[in-house]
């Protein structure tokens, strides 16, 4: 007997957990988090620079930077997981399997969210002990930050999504997801003040709370982050980022729905 | 021009195509497909490249739509219930790929959650169907070291992993060595045996007549046969036999050889040998031989070349092609 779509979407989402460690791209996210961290901690000792006193000072530091690894874990745990079905030939054994396209589409992307949200934790969490060891305190504006962080996630996992249905190549996806968050939405998140439009409703843009739930960037943020200088508030934020998010997951469905393996 | 055979068709047959017909843009890949096997049937599904084999076995597994009709397994719409359609079917497409991160366990594990097997099932049936293809030292290995042939061996067991009412089968013996041919048509053989429906596409002519009982013969997305193996076989009108004679054939030999009723067409391959395209079955090769014999050519051989299956074959495309 088939089981539930509930079952099969939990099925779907462990394989493709396994398949993100087992390929080590979530080692090499581990690396690249250890990296930055140690940076911002070893770093400015190693110059001579003063920490910053306050807890919200310090992980702001940090907050801005999550912009970019957000961008990363959408390229790394998303971008190719509809399109390398067709291009890796691996559909022919998992299509015909007697489980619906949608339910295919759910258990990546439910993957794909705890393994990009495991990351962003693993940051955070050591963004959190660093400004306690340093500050010797922390705030819940830490915590909003992360939360604002975890949205940003959901909505780039989302986008990450609607390009690997639509695209024929697992390298053109991770390509163009990655431009697009680092260099399109930012390109027109900073243009359209200028012909006096408010770019509330683009991604990057409302990443900016990532870092302003925390009295704003301390260092100019990176690519992909919000540092572009209209920030919506946080519910609009918030909202655009489920928007993205739902309108990638559900366009994403009737698409890998409709598309045809036929290669 | 079709050689059907007539069966009883039920709501619930393992395969029932309705017409089913496929574009690509200008491209008609599959004209209007009327197929029905019946349960127990292991079907032959013949054609050169392009005619539209992978077309119909992709429309049936739900992985293309059809343009047009449809597309019935045991009587459930592949497009609309897709889920429970599949369920009772094992599937070899193609060459299919494998998640190279998974071993082979692994991967007849994922397949069997996503059909409802238990995990003891799925370890009682994977050691089983392992051991089947000959899979079992590689059985906890990493699928990206494998080559074509075992990942082709792997597909067979995915497909038999859940014990399937119909197996649908694309070129099944594709990358694999001689050995392994054998003992795929072992493996199909058997499920013949034990009731199961076969259906299997597939270039080898002598697989077919040995593993299925029908064969359904299509050209430019269209069905031209459809019948059993054994009256196909005996139906075909044309063969070509090679004969072998105690001493070279005289030019005057050849040119009598070819003035008998029947005989289309003489080559002299060498070495005391004759090839003869003869029509008129089986009693068209006696009467020639009959003739060789009282002309006094001393025959030492006298066998066809090829079967009369891949005759009937041969001919019913080059007509369908000269169409």
């Amino acid at each position: 007997m088939t089981p539930s779509p509930f079952s099969q979407v939990v099925t779907v989402a462990r394989y493709e957990i396994r398949k993100y460690i087992r390929g080590r791209r979530l080692l090499g996210m581990v690396i690249l988090v250890g990296l930055i961290v140690g940076l911002f901690v070893g770093l400015p000792p190693a110059l001579g620079i003063k920490y910053a006193s306050t807890p919200d000072a310090f992980v702001s530091t940090f907050a801005t930077f999550s912009g970019l690894l957000v961008v990363l874990g959408g390229v790394l745990f998303a971008s190719d997981a509809l399109v390398s079905e067709h291009e890796k030939r691996t559909g022919y054994f998992l299509f015909p399997n007697p489980v619906r396209r949608e339910i295919l589409v759910l258990g990546k992307i439910a993957a794909s969210v705890i393994v990009c949200a495991a990351v962003l934790s693993l940051y955070y969490g050591a963004a959190a002990i660093a400004a306690l060891a340093v500050t010797h305190s922390l705030t819940w504006d830490v915590g909003l930050s992360y939360v604002y962080a975890l949205a940003y996630m959901i909505a780039v996992v989302g986008i990450a999504y609607l390009i690997s249905a639509l695209l024929k190549s697992t390298v053109a996806a991770a390509v163009l997801t990655f431009f697009l968050f680092t260099l399109i939405f930012s390109i027109v998140g900073g243009i359209l003040p200028l012909a006096k439009v408010e770019p509330w409703f683009i991604p990057t843009s409302a990443s900016g709370i990532i870092a302003n739930a925390l009295g704003g960037p301390a260092i100019r943020g990176g690519p992909g982050g919000g540092d572009v200088g209209f920030v919506p508030d946080p519910v609009t934020s918030v909202l655009v980022f489920a928007a993205y998010a739902i309108a990638g997951g559900i366009l994403s469905i009737l698409l890998f729905r409709r598309r045809e393996l036929s290669s | 021009m079709q050689a059907a055979i007539e069966r009883p068709i039920t709501t619930d047959v393992p395969v029932h195509l309705e017409g089913i017909g496929k574009e690509y843009g200008h491209f008609t890949a599959l004209k209007s497909l009327e197929l029905t096997v019946a349960e127990g049937t292991a079907l032959g599904f013949l054609g050169p490249n392009g005619a539209g084999k992978s077309t119909t076995i992709k429309i049936m597994t739900n992985l293309i739509r059809p343009s047009r009709g449809r597309a019935s397994l045991f009587g459930i719409d592949v497009r609309r219930e897709p889920t429970r359609a599949l369920a009772r079917i094992g599937a070899v497409i193609e060459t299919p790929e494998f998640y190279g991160y998974l071993s082979p366990f692994e991967t007849l594990a994922y397949a069997g959650r996503l059909r409802g097997m238990s995990p003891k099932e799925i370890r009682n049936r994977s050691e089983v169907i392992l051991k089947e293809v000959k899979l079992t030292e590689w059985a906890d290995r990493r699928i990206q070291e494998f080559s074509k042939g075992m990942k082709q061996r792997l597909a067979i067991a995915q497909a038999l992993l859940h014990e399937p009412d119909l197996l649908i089968l694309d070129e099944p013996t594709s990358g694999l060595d001689p050995r392994g041919m054998a003992e795929v048509r072992e493996v199909i053989k058997s499920l013949k045996g034990q009731g199961r429906t076969v259906f299997m596409s597939s270039h080898l002519l002598g697989e077919v007549q040995e593993v299925c009982d029908d064969v359904a013969l299509l050209n430019h997305g269209e069905l031209l046969v459809r019948g059993s193996v054994r009256e196909l076989s005996r139906g075909a009108d044309t063969s070509t036999i090679q004969a072998t004679f105690l001493r070279p054939a005289t030019p005057q030999d050849l040119e009598a050889l070819a003035a008998l009723p029947g005989v289309e067409e003489v080559k002299d391959s060498g070495d005391s040998t004759v090839d003869l395209r003869i029509s008129g079955g089986e009693e068209g090769q006696a009467r020639v031989l009959e003739a060789m014999i009282t002309r006094g050519l001393r025959v030492t051989t006298y066998r066809p070349l090829g079967s009369s299956l891949e005759q009937l074959y041969l001919d019913r495309i080059q007509e369908s092609d000269r169409l």
